[in-house]
């Protein structure tokens, strides 16, 4: 057992203190979960996706529990970029490591959003959120298509030099072809999974049970699918890759680093654990030094394969 | 929010989500056999009606639950007319106990009208029934009170107020619908208390929006459950 552990992780060209985030949507603008966690000790955090003007959500039912999951169309409520630049963002505790989320219906919007949140020094990366599933125009259109997405890449990549992540979305035949697409338009990093698009019905109303009848899957039902893409993008490509489906524990997130990534985003347990992000990346801690490991980074892509 | 419980600090995540709960009274730092303790202790009262109410009643002494709160906006008590009429339907009944006391505390006149299915669905008759309110009751099948629904006293009780009372209604949404009609039509102020789904109970997931008037959601965590009915977009519901 090492005495001292580097807990330390490169993501995408971010310095993270450690290699859990929190997932976009499921963390509000920080500020919520200042009673239950110390931004300053988690790897940090992606806000909820922006889009140029503030924007309203589905109307209700926008969630509903499923077998080890929930199923939610939200739609990309958010207060603006103007409102997250100008109010969110200073009410944050200086050691926040905030990465931004952009949302919109094509790449002029997106590449606007990345120059104008790349401006305000608090702004650690940005992530483009290609995947929505609950969106009736943009989002998932640009995740589903590579010619789409490698122009909405290049765009945003011309309006920013900070650090790009792209969220992929599971809704795709061939994830590994999405993430190429990316790296070869100068992305920085992926983050995978988005929700998986899905439905549920309520028999004795027989009607679905949201109102905007898909929705998008989370939680650990998700998970072996996100681990399974992550492995998969790991063997196409060499930028950082984030891990996000369904983590509940540290032993979640270990898997993800096994399979290739270096970050991991925590997602819907927030809900029904505001601290788990801080508990995770503890976890991770105490599985490193378990296992005689110096450095957390060294947990990426260390699994052994079956014959290796 | 009431989580599915913990084994060694790590919450279990079938069924996955924490449950939104009404505090049915709070007992003080006084335990259920009325022994003094250092605890502040909360009572729930709940209808088992599936996976995770299933769960919180299998639960034996002793045994940790999660729970994350108090959370929200309750009811307003303050500086109100004399009359508060409270109107409780099925399990709604549960949100209002506590409401009584603290109205009661502040020298309020208190009207509780709380009606049910039947006799045996009326719950916490006997706990509103001593406490220094008047109480009517009201069953669908008539085994308990008059025969009916809570709307016909309570539209013959406000019409005799003279537009001195407010109401406070917790209840299945077309229950809350009809009282918030009857006290508008007499320009009453009528709150009422949500229960849509949601995930999170503190403004983060976004699911739990209910559709403002005029416009917009509202949070039912964060900005409710309890709001003017004024305030809301009752079409389409209930």
């Amino acid at each position: 057992m090492s005495a001292t552990l580097d807990e330390r992780v490169d993501f995408a060209g971010i310095a993270l203190r450690n290699p859990v985030l929190t997932a976009s949507g499921t963390f509000g603008y920080g500020t919520e979960f200042a009673p239950f966690l110390d931004l300053e000790k988690i790897g940090g955090f992606v806000a909820k996706s922006l889009t140029l003007e503030p924007r309203s959500g589905n109307p209700p039912p926008r969630i509903a529990e499923t077998p080890a999951g929930m199923l939610n169309a939200i739609s990309i409520e958010n207060v603006g970029v103007r409102a997250f630049l100008e109010e969110k963002l200073p009410a944050l505790p200086q050691g926040a490591v905030v990465i931004a989320s952009a949302f919109g219906t094509e790449p002029a919007v997106y590449a606007e959003l990345a120059a104008r949140v790349s401006e305000h020094p608090r702004i650690a990366g940005i992530e483009i959120n290609a995947s929505c599933p609950h969106v009736k125009a943009g989002g998932i259109e640009f995740g589903q298509d590579p010619k789409l997405l490698a122009e909405l890449v290049r765009a945003v990549r011309r309006a920013t030099s900070r650090p790009l992540i792209v969220k992929l979305s599971p809704n795709v035949t061939d994830i590994a072809e999405m993430a190429r697409v990316c790296e070869a338009e100068g992305a920085n990093g992926v983050s995978l999974i988005n929700a998986v698009q899905a439905m549920e019905v309520d028999v004795e109303t027989r009607r679905p049970v949201l109102s905007n009848i898909l929705g998008g899957l989370s939680g650990p039902a998700i998970r072996p699918i996100a681990l399974r893409m992550v492995w998969q993008v790991a063997q196409a490509v060499d930028i950082s890759i984030c891990g996000v489906g369904g983590i509940m524990d540290a032993d979640d997130a270990v898997k993800f680093l096994l399979c290739g990534a270096s970050a991991v985003q925590v997602g819907t347990a927030n809900y029904l654990d505001p601290s788990a992000a801080l508990r995770i990346a503890r976890g991770i801690a105490d599985y490193a030094r378990r296992h005689g490991f110096e450095r957390v980074a060294d947990l990426t892509g260390a699994l052994q394969a079956p014959g290796g | 929010m009431l989580g599915a419980g913990a084994e060694a600090g790590v919450p279990r995540w079938d069924p996955l989500l924490p449950r939104p709960m009404a505090v049915y009274r709070e007992l003080g730092p006084i335990d259920l056999d009325g022994n003094s303790t250092a605890a502040h202790q909360v009572e729930l009262l709940y209808r088992v009606v599936g996976r995770g109410t299933t769960l919180l009643a299998e639960a034996i002494p002793g045994q940790r639950i999660s729970v994350v709160g108090p959370l929200g906006r309750g009811f307003p008590i303050e500086s109100e007319p004399a009359l508060a009429v409270l109107v409780g339907g099925g399990s709604g009944i549960a949100s209002l106990y506590a409401l009584a006391e603290a109205l009661i505390r502040r020298g309020r006149q208190v009207l509780v009208i709380l009606g049910a299915r039947s006799r045996a669905d009326l719950l916490a008759r006997s706990d509103f029934a001593a406490l220094d309110v008047e109480l009517v009751c009201t069953t669908e099948d008539g085994s308990q009170g008059i025969r009916g629904r809570v709307t016909e006293p309570l539209a013959e009780r406000l019409d005799a107020v003279n537009g001195q009372a407010t109401v406070f209604a917790v209840g299945p949404t077309a229950m809350m619908k009809a009282c918030a009609a009857l006290s508008a039509d007499r320009s009453l102020t009528c709150y009422v208390s949500l229960e849509n789904p949601m995930a999170c109970g503190f403004g983060v997931c976004l699911g739990c929006a209910a559709a403002r008037a005029g416009g917009g959601f509202s949070l039912v965590c964060r900005e409710g459950p309890v709001f003017e009915a004024s305030e809301l977009d009752w079409t389409g519901l209930a």
